[in-house]
Parts: structure tokens; sequence; C-alpha cells
């Protein structure tokens, strides 16, 4: 994890109001401080580092004094987002929920000026935590299956879990999701969402044993970006209890992935056969009209 | 020049005197630590002393002319009985944009309903009664998408609804802070001419030494005063305390310009336009003459920020607007 040390602070820490020592930072649990997924496949470790952030027009400064005891700014704006989401439901994803939890935590709302005013920051941050847990979750079970606790899945059924697994931590907030989504869709946003995406792709892939080297990698992950996609959007108009209709939505939609693999094949080998049996009958017409003769 | 300070009727005119500030007592016959007014040098006392008494004090866009023939040139003799002209001549000098400029500074504040503000050396209430507005209309879409909940309620629930705070301003403040009594004044009348009666406050006080209590404001604002400041440093120690924790400092300041072409054309009408207007409108030259040199003699976007990083604020930032004729820095008490 790339961090970004500027230059190094020279007034007294103490002077710090609200930013806490690490020890007390560290009782608490890891999940509050989430890092932008990288694309290695063992995000293990997850210290504080860059958020997932858009173009910033004006100069910030600040460099993180994590090498000291107390917390960095960014571990602070971790841990005002995550209490903001408890107020998402009620205020959706803007400003005034970032206020509100900067509230809960003790802090005056107008410290929600150190976020974007459209919100975008909460939502980032609240995807990079889901893609963590995703993997922690991911991890585990391949812990159990190497130990032998555990049977190995077979593929279509690891993808439907994963993305299962990982759809299920958006419904608690999934009223508000369409406004999430939209705001992800605008486009200083759209470089960080499509990272987060990609990246949460490359893992549940990655886990899955997905070890190609040529193109397989790319149809793969594109495929299965759609595949997650366009069940969220189910998701978000199913009204079937615990949402069934969007299981089964994805089941049908990996089942069709897993044949246009098989298929992918076949049509190569009709091809094949076509494209043979087609150079067959432009001989026999040459021959035919005594065209191939040598004269 | 005349009306120089007793020290030595010096009128250094380089940037030397930013080094006769630190250098303390030793200057001459000078009673105390030299500080530049302009380009000439005072006493911090005589600085100091001129705004509180009569004229002027904190920030203005415009030092208000006032300076009779042989009177001292002091930051605060400038506004004696100018107060009045303070906004026609913010106007005329900077084609209405300031108002622009205040505008995106509470934008960029976007204050909730309940913020708590305190507006330092806002004379003529410009900021408070844009923070008021700003608040103002964010509580009516509050209420009323409150309302729109407000479908097939019980009758308990509509008995708890009259109990909740429908007030207009949900309970924010702002709490004009000034150096000088007549900018204070012009701003209590301009305040009632337009209709603002709830949540202000009017109270006479030195920015480096502020009659608050700690941690008290969300908000602290000083738009274009923080330049008349002696003390820039105190002024920034002083807004750190009254802050609550996690409360924003503001600042919306003259600062330089970094392109060198816009930079020429703006030494040019600073120099030949400005004074000319002074002259015209509001009959003095030489305060229009120190308020160009003082925007001149100003720290730096980066070194103010970093002075402000200094006095301990964090996510110390700014933004140029208009390139770098005018600067917002933004910090946070973390």
């Amino acid at each position: 994890v790339v961090r970004w040390q500027l230059s190094p602070p020279q007034r007294p820490l103490q002077a710090s109001a609200v930013l806490r020592r690490v020890s007390d930072e560290h009782k608490k649990e890891p999940l509050a401080s989430s890092s932008q997924q990288q694309f290695d496949s063992h995000p293990a470790d997850h210290q504080p580092g860059q958020e997932p952030q858009g173009p910033d027009p004006s100069y910030t400064g600040q460099g993180s004094q994590e090498s000291e005891d107390y917390e960095s700014e960014e571990q602070l704006q971790h841990r005002i987002l995550t209490a903001a989401l408890e107020f998402v439901p009620e205020h959706g994803w803007t400003a005034e929920a970032i206020a509100e939890g900067a509230k809960a935590l003790g802090l005056s709302a107008a410290a929600a000026g150190m976020f974007q005013s459209d919100g975008s920051q909460l939502i980032l941050h609240f995807l990079s935590q889901c893609n963590t847990k995703l993997s922690e979750l991911l991890e585990q079970e391949q812990k159990l299956v190497q130990q032998g606790e555990a049977e190995k899945k077979p593929i279509d059924q690891f993808l439907r879990d994963a993305v299962e697994a990982r759809l299920r931590m958006v419904i608690p907030y999934l009223e508000r999701w369409p406004q999430a989504l939209s705001i992800l869709l605008m486009p200083h946003n759209i470089p960080s969402s499509l990272s987060l995406l990609s990246s949460m792709i490359d893992d549940i892939l990655h886990y899955a044993g997905d070890q190609s080297t040529d193109i397989n990698w790319y149809t793969r992950r594109a495929v299965l970006t759609g595949i997650y996609n366009t069940t969220e959007l189910v998701m978000m108009q199913d009204s079937s209890p615990d949402f069934e209709d969007t299981w089964r939505f994805l089941e049908n939609r990996i089942a069709d992935a897993m044949k246009m693999g098989d298929t992918a094949n076949q049509v190569q080998s009709t091809g094949e056969a076509i494209v043979q049996g087609l150079m067959g009958a432009a001989v026999t017409i040459k021959n035919l009209t005594g065209l191939n003769q040598r004269r | 020049m005349s009306g120089l300070s007793p020290a030595g009727g010096r009128a250094a005119l380089c940037l030397s005197l930013s080094l006769s500030r630190r250098r303390g007592a030793l200057r001459g016959f000078a009673a105390g630590p030299q500080t530049h007014f302009g380009f000439q040098t005072v006493t911090e006392e005589e600085r100091r002393e001129k705004s509180e008494r009569g004229g002027g004090g904190g920030a203005r866009s415009v030092q208000p002319p006032g300076l009779r023939a042989g009177a001292r040139l002091g930051v605060n003799q400038v506004f004696e009985s100018v107060a009045k002209k303070y906004d026609v001549m913010n106007d005329s000098m900077t084609l209405g944009i300031h108002r622009l400029w205040k505008d995106v500074l509470v934008r960029k504040m976007n204050p909730s309903p309940g913020t708590q503000l305190l507006d330092v050396a806002g004379g003529t209430g410009d900021i408070a009664f844009r923070f008021i507005n700003y608040v103002r209309s964010v509580r009516e879409r509050q209420l009323q998408r409150r309302l729109k909940h407000h479908q097939n309620l019980s009758w308990q629930e509509i008995a708890q609804s009259y109990q909740e705070d429908k007030s207009p301003l949900g309970g924010s403040q702002v709490v004009v802070c000034d150096i000088n009594k007549e900018m204070l004044k012009v701003g209590k009348e301009k305040a009632q001419d337009l209709g603002y009666s709830e949540g202000l406050s009017w109270v006479l006080g030195n920015a480096e030494e502020l009659p608050f209590d700690d941690d008290k404001f969300d908000v602290y604002t000083i738009a274009f005063g923080i330049r008349n400041v002696t003390r820039i440093d105190l002024a920034l120690q002083e807004a750190y305390r009254v802050l609550k924790p996690g409360g924003r400092f503001l600042c919306l300041e003259f600062s330089q310009v970094s392109n060198p072409l816009l930079s020429r054309l703006y030494d040019l009408y600073s120099f030949q336009v400005i004074p000319v207007l002074g002259e015209v409108i509001a009959g003095d030259w030489k305060s229009y003459q120190y308020l160009v040199e003082s925007i001149r003699r100003f720290p730096p976007q980066e070194e103010l920020k970093a002075m402000i990083e200094d006095a301990g604020f964090f996510k110390v930032d700014y933004q140029n607007l208009n390139s770098g004729i005018v600067a917002i820095h933004s910090g946070f008490k973390l």
C-alpha cells in the first residue's frame, strides 16, 4: 500500500484536540479503516492509506502523522465516514449524513466540510469497506478448504455465493442505493468507482482459482462484471421474500456464462468445419468450371 | 509620505520591513516591535491603537477613507466617519465582484441548521447575512422534507410534531465581532433595514484577544480582515481556541496572483485606479494607497497556509478565486 508522507509536521501533536492515540484506535475493529483495493491477491493487513477520492481542485497539504502515536487525519476521516453510515437510511448519501456522523463522534458538524459535498466519499468508503469484508470472507473460505474442513465448491456455485454475499451487504441501505449508484456514475467519480468494482471482481475470480494468462483473463472479468451489475439492478426493484428472484436471476446468468464458454468452443469447431466445407465447395466448383486446369 | 510614526520618521519602502518586525524594539527610537503599515514602518502599538479608536479596524475589503490632513495614518483612523461609505467603495473597487467572493465563501462553508458562526472583522455584516440566508433555505428544505413524511399520522405523532423544533433557523447563530464601533453600528443599521433580526449578535472585540470562551463555535470566518490584524499568529491562535473540536476556520483574503500577465494588469489597476476612486468617491487617496500596499505586503497563499498549520489546524488548503486575486484558506480543528 502506497502511503504518501508529506513534509514532516513541525507543530506539537499534543495540540490536536480530536486525533486519538493509535493505541485506542487498535482496540476498535479494523474494519473502520479500509484502504483502496489493489490488484494483489492477498489484501491482508489493511493499513489506512489513500482514500478513494476524485480529483481535488484545491491544494491539500497536511501529511499523515501515523509514524507518531496519534492517528492521522485519514484515519479520523474513516472513523467519521463509518459513523455516518448509520445515518444514511435517514438522510441519504449526503453531506448531511456525514455531518450527523461527525456529531455522533463528538465533533462539530462543520467537520463534514472535510469531505466533498456530494457525498461521494461516503459511498466510496462504504464500497471499499464491503470489498474488504468480501475478501476476508473469501480468504476464510479458502483457508477452510485448504485445511480440508470444507469441500471445494464447483465454480458456478462459488461465483454465485460470492456475488450473493457481496450484494447482501448492500441490503441495509437498499432504499438509498439508487441514489448512490447515480452519484457514482458522475464523471468525476467514475475512475474511483470503476477501480473499486474491478478490484472486487478480480478478487472474486482470484479466489475462484482463475489463473488464465490469455484473453480469457479479460473476458471472464468483463462477463462477471456484467453479471454483477445486472444482478444489482435487479435487486433494487425486487420485492420477493429475501430477494429470491434476484438470486434465481443470478443463478441463470451464471449458468448462461458457463454455457457460453462451452458454446464458444463449439462455435469455433463448427466454424472450422464450415470453413473447410466452403473451401471444398470452392475447389469443386473450380474443377467443374475447368479453372483448376493447368493450361 | 506625511503622517509617519514618531519613531523615526522613516518610510522604508523595501521589503526589509518584514525583518524589522522580527527584530523587536531595537530600531532607532521605536518604543516597541516595528511592523509595517502599507510600505511604511510603524510600531505595533500604534498600528493596533489606531485600530481601536474611532475608526475602522478588523477586516474590510476597503479601508474607508477618513484621513485628515496631518493626521497619522493608522489602520483605524482611516475608518472614522467612513464606515458608511464602505460598501460603496467595495462595490466600485471590485466592480461588485466582492459579492461573488463572499457567496463562494458561504457556499464552501455549506452550513447546516444549528451551526454557530463567529464572523470576525465582519463589521458591516456581509458574511453574516449570507450565512443567515443560506441556513434559512436549507432549513426550509429540511422542514419540507419532514412534511412529506407526514402522511397518515397517528394522533400521537401529530402531538409530537408540535413539540418539534420548527424554528426558521434551526438554532443557528451568528456572532459578528469587530474591533471598530462604527462598523458595527453600520452593520446593525443594515440588519434592521434588510430585516434580519433573529440569530444575530454584535460584539466589540479584538481578533487577537477574542472575548469568548473556548470551544464555542462551529465555524470561524474572517473575510478581508486578517490583513489588518497586527499579529496574525495571535489571531489564528485565538481562532483555534474558540472553535469546537471539528470546527472549521475559513479565511477570505486578497492574495498573490500567479499569472504574470494578469499580475501586471492587476498592479496597474491597483496602483493607478483604486486610489483615484478613493479620492473621487470617498475623498481620501492615502487610505486606498495603504490598502493596495497592504495587499502586496500580505503573505502569499503557501505562507499563510503554513501559518494556519502552525496554529494547530489540520487539513489546511486554499482555493484561488480569480487566479489568485483572492484566496479562501480553510482549516479544521481536529
